[in-house]
């Protein structure tokens, strides 16, 4: 008797179990067919750094300190600038990052003394030479602009 | 149970390497077993595969250069560990964090202590055989992802704490979001039950198989929902309140037996209570700042520091040594995951085989945070 009512009870709860999944046939699909369709990224989106372009001066504000090159935990970032003149500020003059030892902290963006790092949107960053991760910085901008 | 079969009809064992690649690990871990037929008679975890030196690691960077580190140890529960590293500076230091950050910080390490117990419920009825839960599980999860990336950036490694805060305020979105996955995993209870608690195969795979019982569970230094599944009532949160708990109000669930079923319920129990504990938190989120004034370089003062939290796989604790410098003399994180995996070793021999995939999932182990 006792077999017969754990029969009957197991097979109950496989149907049950299954009655859950005949249900969600019926619901809408949710998948989104990458790379046919695309999602927006959220705006706190973390791809590799890039400079911030200011209306003010229609360029970044990089003054190669190398703060952000200190701080880096995995130095992906190789900065080095140049004055113009004698009596002119510096400015960045190389701006390199190795995006493949990049662990998208935020350090040097959060630590960035003109603010001018930001994260970009980038996400389709699958490459098949180390070279490829290999990012100036500087001419990113001169071809956005 | 299993050892009223077991007849010496030969002395002839043999042994059998588990892993380092096999799918149920979940991770480079080897298993390596003593058999007679189908009965294990020895067992011994082998570990390391994944070492990375994440603490000699730690001696060499600046406190805040560790950070991303920390969620890389156990990278299902990023943001807890996250949190217990920052908490230990923030103590070591004397950082006061502002109340809006410390509710934010509570709500997004909730959301992701659900969302490491509902990969380990996928995973693990996976492993028992059963495909489908996988895919509604992480149909969940992958809500949880999208409320966390929305506000740290990032979907699985977060380094969204910082010292006295965190790094990116909480939207009006992202309240009414978290509010809206509340509400679906809750009406989504019901399925998973019907799916699988009720579901006879899995009662029967996981009732009374792997019995970690309240001494054995001490002995090893469980913690997290194996000891609580054995009926100890520890809970970090509960033990030693950390940021906001203690105003918070929740239940620790506990199990009476310590068997995989009791640990699985104990699981289910607890995103449950995280549940409540993100809805309290969201009604009493303060208005304010959300990272304090800190100097760009921590310099703790001089002495040795511990921190714990409760991960989704029990204690998590940063011991740090500070020689007054912004660099840590020795940081030694004290993870869940070795004591659970150990017990392993006691509760394996006279088990079939097949039952060591049922155990082993139950335990919930994350190598890379074993190996460190």
């Amino acid at each position: 008797m006792g077999m017969i009512k754990d029969i009957v009870e197991g097979g109950w709860s496989l149907i049950a179990g299954m009655w859950v999944t005949i249900r969600r046939i019926y619901r809408p699909v949710v998948t989104v067919q990458y790379p046919r369709e695309c999602l927006d990224m959220s705006p706190a989106y973390r791809g590799h750094i890039e400079f911030e372009q200011f209306p003010e001066t229609g360029s970044h504000n990089c003054v190669a300190c190398g703060t952000c090159m200190r701080f880096c935990p995995t130095n992906v970032i190789k900065v080095q600038g140049e004055k113009t003149h004698t009596h002119s500020e510096k400015r960045a003059s190389l701006y390199f990052i190795d995006f493949s030892h990049c662990s998208l902290c935020g350090l040097c963006v959060v630590n960035c003394p003109t603010q001018t790092l930001k994260f970009s949107g980038e996400y389709e960053l699958a490459h098949y030479s180390r070279w490829d991760g290999v990012i100036d910085l500087i001419q990113r901008l001169e071809e956005s602009a | 149970m299993a050892n009223e079969f077991l007849e010496p009809i030969t002395e002839q064992t043999f042994y059998l390497n588990m892993g380092p690649q096999h799918p149920s690990t979940h991770g480079v871990l080897r298993l390596f077993l003593k058999l007679d037929g189908e009965y294990i008679v020895e067992a011994d975890p082998v570990i390391g595969y994944g070492h990375r030196g994440h603490e000699k690691m730690a001696e060499s960077h600046l406190y805040e250069q560790f950070l991303p580190n920390s969620s890389r140890m156990d990278y299902l529960a990023g943001l807890i560990f996250n949190h217990g590293y920052v908490a230990a500076i923030e103590k070591m230091a004397g950082i006061e964090v502002p109340p809006r950050a410390e509710y934010i910080r509570v709500i997004c390490a909730e959301l992701n202590r659900i969302s490491s117990h509902l990969l380990w419920f996928g995973t693990y009825v996976m492993d028992l055989g059963g495909f489908t839960p996988f895919l509604y599980s992480f149909d969940d999860r992958e809500n949880i992802l999208d409320i966390l990336d929305r506000v740290s950036g990032s979907r699985l490694t977060y380094s969204y704490c910082r010292f006295g805060g965190v790094a990116r305020d909480v939207d009006d979105e992202f309240i009414t979001a978290t509010h809206q996955f509340v509400e679906r995993l809750r009406s989504r209870w019901d399925d998973y039950h019907n799916l699988v608690t009720k579901n006879v195969i899995f009662i029967h795979r996981a009732k009374d198989v792997g019995v970690i019982n309240r001494e054995l569970a001490l002995r090893f230094g469980c913690t997290g929902p194996i000891l609580r599944a054995a009926g100890v009532p520890y809970d970090v949160r509960k033990a030693e309140p950390y940021s906001v708990y203690s105003e918070l109000d929740f239940e620790i669930p506990t199990g009476t037996k310590g068997d995989a079923l009791d640990r699985y319920l104990v699981r289910v129990q607890e995103m449950e209570q995280s549940l409540h504990i993100i809805e309290q938190a969201l009604e009493r989120l303060p208005d304010g700042a959300i990272k304090a004034a800190v100097p760009h370089k921590v310099r703790p003062p001089r002495g040795d520091y511990y921190f714990a939290v409760e991960s989704a796989r029990g204690a998590v604790g940063f011991y740090i040594v500070s020689d007054g410098t912004s660099y840590p003399y020795r940081l030694k994180a004290r993870v869940p995951s070795y004591g659970n995996l150990q017990v392993l070793t006691e509760v394996l021999p006279g088990t079939l085989v097949a039952d060591t995939i049922s155990i082993l999932g139950s335990i919930d182990i994350v190598v890379p945070e074993v190996d460190r």
